[in-house]
């Protein structure tokens, strides 16, 4: 977006909750940190399994307690201290940093230099669970709020940090722009959107459905009114203002051919005398 | 220069090839791979990170990039994955590692040796002369109950519950190593306060049973697990100023750093501490309240002491053992 103007004061500073790594291929890799909530609601999945677990091996602790007196009381304290130590660390360290209450929420451990976390490191991470705990994990939110990645004690000492893991799949390519019309070259100047302005359209098409249409419009009426401006276009009157998401499409099928090389020949099709603000329409109450 | 689409039908295959192999890795682990998947694995490894490259030097948006970028990652998960820990290992570490780890950083346990075990000896020498002080370091019940304990010389008591003793021990002596330790990131200041605190308690405990003239049966009672018990507190303190000393003096390192580098043979040292109290509690369980004549069992706890001194200064000597 570096070449429109959106980057002024007036827009809100983003939450960082990336974080960069260098490969030893040379390629940078961006992880996405696990929100405070997120490792919050793990960390209430995984208390309420040990807490059963303890319930359940008590029960049976005390039934058998009848057969064999003191030896099902002493495992049941073992299990209490592997439960206070050792669940989140054997856990981390064996299962490829994950939890159960990890794995529900899609949270994994990493080393922060993107490896998978090697058992010393869960180790560490948990053992300094009982320092983050001081009081009722203040040290731990304290920590996680200031050192930038979200990161407790535990994890700076240790050198990880908790990532979400998204399903992420291939983006379908905008099928809907074949309806669309490309906008009247007369009614535009000579200005050709960068390549950069042309992607985040194509990307914010295809992504359209997760936002309503009216959010939708909103969202894309700031650069609809720079591109209209840096465009110089004449045509309908109101169409910007009405329809900002059908003019970014507009634009983008205009311009999407020089984009796109002469590869999309095939998806090219003769303009008819469609107006534009139809097209918009159809775009908007399309599903 | 080629276009963003036809770059995506010709790369596609690949990439729903390197899918498809992650997902046999996820599932079925690396052994299960074949010759030929394993090395089309890495093969293709690097070309998705080239192709990440491309995207994300062309700018072809988020959506591909963050496609490739979770596929590149979780290749490289994969890739380099943390070396498998074995019970092999486990009995290496012990044996060889933690000792050589232990006496590469001997003077923090000689710190925490110091702050151990000089108000445990204070307060046991001061407890016994003038027993009625000990009332201001415990409180009363649980003195009286103390004494109730160590009042006769056998535990024919505890003969049934030794098992339920030795979880107990377990649950609360390890506990407190590992808090000591932990405590240490507190800039060392936690460790301190649990070792002082610790040595006061047990020092005026047996200086006040002792005072009382239950010498014998709490000494024959401890000297056999303490050679393990009170090492591994102290072994497991040292591990804890480690941590402290790594960010207070980090060197030319961040303090950050430091802590990270530092703090990965601190943790060994804890781990095996921690061993070393699990050890403790099943002497302390199943040996020390048996009823045993106290001289084999000054003896015994003599040669349990030796041997605690000879592991921590001789186990794996000549090795350089990570």
């Amino acid at each position: 977006m570096s070449s429109l103007d959106l980057t002024s004061s007036d827009v809100p500073a983003i939450v960082e909750l990336h974080s960069a790594i260098e490969t030893p291929e040379n390629v940078v890799l961006t992880y996405r940190l696990a929100g405070p909530a997120l490792r919050l609601w793990a960390y209430v999945i995984d208390t309420v399994i040990r807490g059963i677990v303890l319930f359940v091996a008590a029960i049976i602790a005390s039934i058998s307690e009848m057969a064999i007196e003191g030896v099902p009381v002493g495992l049941w304290l073992v299990l209490l201290f592997l439960m206070e130590w050792g669940y989140f660390a054997i856990f981390e360290g064996f299962f490829r940093g994950k939890t159960i209450g990890k794995h529900a929420m899609n949270i994994r451990v990493i080393q922060e230099a993107g490896y998978p976390i090697s058992f010393w490191s869960a180790l560490m991470r948990n053992f300094l669970r009982a320092a983050d705990m001081i009081p009722l994990y203040g040290i731990g939110f304290i920590s996680a709020f200031t050192s930038g990645k979200f990161r407790r004690l535990g994890d700076l000492a240790a050198g990880t940090v908790v990532i979400e893991e998204r399903k992420v799949q291939l983006p379908r390519e905008p099928i809907i722009l074949e309806k669309i019309q490309p906008l009247s070259r007369s009614d535009i100047g000579t200005y050709v959107p960068p390549h950069k302005t042309l992607t985040l359209i194509e990307e914010f098409l295809q992504r359209r459905f997760v936002v309503t249409h009216q959010r939708g419009h909103e969202l894309a009426a700031r650069l609809a009114k720079v591109l209209a401006k840096k465009l110089n276009f004449q045509g309908q009157a109101n169409f910007v203002e009405e329809y900002p998401m059908a003019f970014l499409a507009c634009v983008y099928v205009t311009f999407h051919r020089t984009m796109n090389n002469d590869a999309d020949e095939e998806h090219h099709h003769n303009p008819d005398q469609r107006q534009p603000a139809v097209a918009g329409e159809a775009m908007i109450t399309s599903p | 220069m080629i276009s963003k689409r036809e770059y995506r039908r010709k790369r596609q295959a690949d990439w729903t090839r390197f899918e498809a192999l992650i997902h046999k890795v996820d599932s079925k682990g690396w052994k299960k791979l074949s010759g030929n998947d394993a090395s089309q694995f890495s093969q293709l490894f690097r070309e998705v990170c080239h192709d990440l490259s491309i995207v994300r030097t062309r700018d072809w948006g988020a959506g591909l990039t963050s496609y490739l970028n979770e596929l590149v990652t979780k290749g490289h998960n994969i890739f380099y994955k943390a070396p498998p820990t074995r019970s092999h290992d486990f009995f290496a570490f012990l044996s060889r590692g933690f000792p050589c780890i232990f006496r590469r950083n001997i003077g923090f346990f000689i710190t925490a040796a110091v702050m151990f075990f000089l108000p445990l000896g204070i307060t046991w020498v001061v407890v016994q002369n003038r027993t009625e002080l000990a009332t201001r370091i415990l409180p009363v019940q649980q003195l009286d109950q103390m004494e109730d304990m160590y009042a006769e010389s056998s535990f024919e008591d505890f003969g049934s519950s030794r098992a339920a003793m030795g979880g107990f021990y377990i649950m609360n002596n390890v506990g407190i190593a590992l808090r000591c330790f932990a405590m240490g990131v507190l800039l060392g200041t936690g460790t301190v306060y649990l070792l002082l605190t610790n040595g006061i308690v047990i020092g005026a405990t047996i200086g006040y049973l002792v005072g009382k003239g239950h010498g014998e049966n709490i000494l024959s009672f401890v000297v056999s697990h303490g050679s393990f018990e009170l090492t591994a507190i102290a072994v497991a303190g040292g591990a804890g100023l480690m941590l402290g000393e790594a960010i207070v003096h980090p060197g030319r390192r961040t303090r950050l750093d430091s802590l990270r580098t530092r703090g990965l043979e601190a943790v060994q040292i804890a781990g095996g501490a921690a061993v070393m109290l699990v050890v403790a509690a099943m002497i302390e369980a199943f040996w020390s309240p048996a009823p045993i004549a106290d001289q084999i069992k000054y003896a015994a706890g003599g040669m349990l002491w030796l041997l605690v001194i000879l592991y921590l200064t001789l186990a794996g000597r000549g090795e350089e053992v990570a």
